[in-house]
């Protein structure tokens, strides 16, 4: 095993924690039974290496498993990382019908086309999500494994997620998409987080959703019980509460982002007589909401009343547009692209 | 003096010219009264004999069309109105939110007589007709159809993207059926469920064939390509498999299937 493979594993293995080590082998499907047997999760992760190194020695295992474990090991863990979705546009007629196999053909064709050195690897999931590990090389370096991208594709859906993304691959990786998707252009979707889950559900629309409907079966959750007197006249209160909360940012488990991003690009506007507001040129700032789970606690401000209703749409769009990076300008009173 | 006299008599004059206006005014709305209280008697009576089912009699008869055909024409425009708000948003689960500026839809979808699926939609009525959020999945041509209609014809659009949602349900519904079945296997399918790749066993020999099944109309719920494939080709150009091929075209797949089994075609 030479040393970049080692390096890869090294890193794998450090990020994996102890209990999770023996699934991920085995799901790795690279070692026999016996030599899985054989090796000890609980030991120091510097001695386990050591152990796993040796075996896959045995096994003749080299660079292109070590960057199968890679790829397993995101596909399970797919939640670390800044992601970044991207939308594609301009589907040609034939697009809808596009196989994985067609799929999988044109992509690679495409970029073996551009690069003499490259390493792609290709898996489709249950779900119909494509993952794609690239290792980027080009006319006389070999390819740098040490630094891939990961994309994941939808087929028919127009969503592309990036992970650890070059501005000088953009290009080449962005017309393999078009020849292979049928599509022509591709924009940015202004969605990025640490969680793909969480971004593919917004996008998708996969989370629980809230729409007003006439009988309303929504009850308020934990109520604690208080007096009955203030509880009759607090329950529907409450429950008038929980819906809003509920339509702007949807119900049950919320995808989860860390954070939402409003650029300002507007003219002071205040009634005192500062110096701000004689001048014509536009008030820049920047406004960021972070949290460990934003639409959780937007959700929760909103359900008990910290925040007054009704939430303004620069706070429902995140969830409504699927969004979570907006600028904002004069012209429209409220998000815009 | 004679001159203060003439004068205040002249004034009298439109005063009392008022004055008959006004009692003339009193005694026609006395008749109308009247004649009205007349009216409502003799209504009230018919009423009460035709509750107390008592037999009725000749000048009864034409108060009794009068007040049918009063009712009949308002129940007219009542149903009138009805059917005009009906037809407008084409009989779908229509709500008003937002105080009137837009409405959110639910589209029910159904296959074989089973619910399956509900998708909500909420359209923006402000200044041009726009969908503002929905849950709908990507793969559903959504925009495609609404830059067709929605703008010209809701109820059209609404009829559109309720025939897709309810193909998708029935597609999806047979893939699901297919996998209680057992014996067969599914090997391709993707979201649209308008690609399908199933593996059976022939009966006979235990020859492994595939069929291949392309729903080329995203409306519909049965195949419009299926192609059948197998190593043994005698057994493809048989009569019996371009029948089953037949049946894969007519037939929602799972009915095509357990049919095809129990004609002895596969396993």
């Amino acid at each position: 095993m030479d040393g970049q493979a080692k390096t890869i594993l090294q890193r794998i293995i450090r990020k994996i924690p102890n209990k999770k080590l023996e699934v991920t082998l085995k799901s790795w499907d690279r070692l026999s039974t016996e030599q899985l047997e054989s090796l000890d999760c609980t030991q120091p992760k510097w001695l386990f290496l050591e152990n796993l190194i040796s075996r896959c020695g045995e096994k003749r295992l080299g660079l292109k498993a070590v960057t199968k474990l890679e790829m397993v090991y995101y596909i399970d863990n797919p939640n670390q990382g800044t992601w970044q979705a991207f939308q594609l546009m301009e589907a040609e007629d034939d697009a809808v019908s596009v196989s994985f196999t067609q799929f999988r053909e044109r992509f690679k064709a495409n970029l073996e086309e551009d690069f003499r050195h490259i390493s792609i690897r290709m898996k489709k999931l249950e779900d119909g999500a494509i993952w794609i590990r690239i290792a980027w090389g080009d006319n006389f370096r070999k390819p740098n494994h040490l630094k891939p991208t990961y994309v994941v594709h939808y087929l028919q859906t127009p969503y592309v997620f990036f992970l650890n993304f070059m501005s000088k691959h953009k290009p080449f990786l962005y017309e393999a998409l078009f020849r292979a998707t049928r599509h022509t252009s591709i924009k940015e979707a202004h969605l990025s987080g640490r969680s793909l889950t969480a971004l593919r559900d917004l996008v998708m629309r996969q989370y629980q959703q809230v729409f007003p409907t006439k009988d309303r079966t929504l009850k308020e959750r934990n109520g604690t019980p208080l007096h009955p007197n203030i509880e009759k006249e607090h329950a529907e209160y409450a429950e008038r509460r929980h819906q809003m909360a509920c339509e702007a940012f949807g119900d049950g488990i919320l995808p989860k982002l860390e954070r939402a991003v409003y650029k300002l690009e507007t003219r002071y506007r205040g009634n005192s007589s500062n110096t701000l507001n004689d001048k014509d040129e536009l008030f820049r700032g920047v406004v960021k909401f972070s949290s460990s789970n934003l639409l959780q606690s937007f959700h929760h401000c909103v359900a008990t009343g910290i925040v007054e209703g009704p939430v303004t749409p620069l706070l429902s769009s995140i969830t409504q547009k699927g969004k979570n990076y907006f600028v904002i300008t004069d012209k429209v009173p409220g998000a815009t692209h | 003096m004679m001159l203060e006299r003439a004068g205040t008599r002249r004034t009298e004059r439109p005063q009392h010219s008022r004055l008959e206006e006004l009692r003339n005014a009193i005694a026609t709305l006395h008749v109308k009264r009247d004649r009205l209280r007349i009216e409502t008697v003799a209504v009230k009576n018919l009423k009460q004999k035709m509750d107390q089912g008592m037999p009725l009699e000749d000048h009864d008869y034409g108060d009794l069309l009068q007040l049918e055909k009063a009712l009949l024409t308002s129940r007219h425009m009542k149903l009138k109105d009805l059917q005009s708000a009906h037809s407008l948003i084409a009989g779908y689960d229509l709500m008003e939110c937002n105080q009137g500026k837009s409405v959110c839809v639910s589209l029910h979808t159904a296959f074989e007589g089973v619910y399956v699926e509900t998708y909500n939609m909420e359209v923006d009525l402000t200044r041009t007709v726009q969908i503002s959020r929905h849950n709908i999945p990507p793969y559903v041509p959504l925009e495609m159809i609404a830059k067709q209609t929605l703008q010209t014809d809701f109820k059209g659009f609404l009829q559109t993207l309720s025939l897709h949602l309810n193909a998708l349900a029935g597609r999806k519904q047979q893939i699901s059926l297919i996998m209680e079945l057992g014996t067969v296997k599914v090997i391709e399918r993707n979201q649209l469920c308008n690609f399908l790749i199933l593996m059976c066993k022939a009966q006979e020999e235990s020859e492994t064939v595939l069929c291949t099944l392309e729903y080329g109309d995203l409306t519909r719920y049965l195949p419009t390509r299926v192609t059948i494939e197998s190593e043994n080709t005698t057994l493809v150009e048989s009569q019996q498999w371009r029948k089953n091929r037949l049946l894969l075209l007519e037939f929602p797949v799972h009915c095509a299937l357990l049919t095809m089994r129990k004609m002895g075609s596969i396993a």
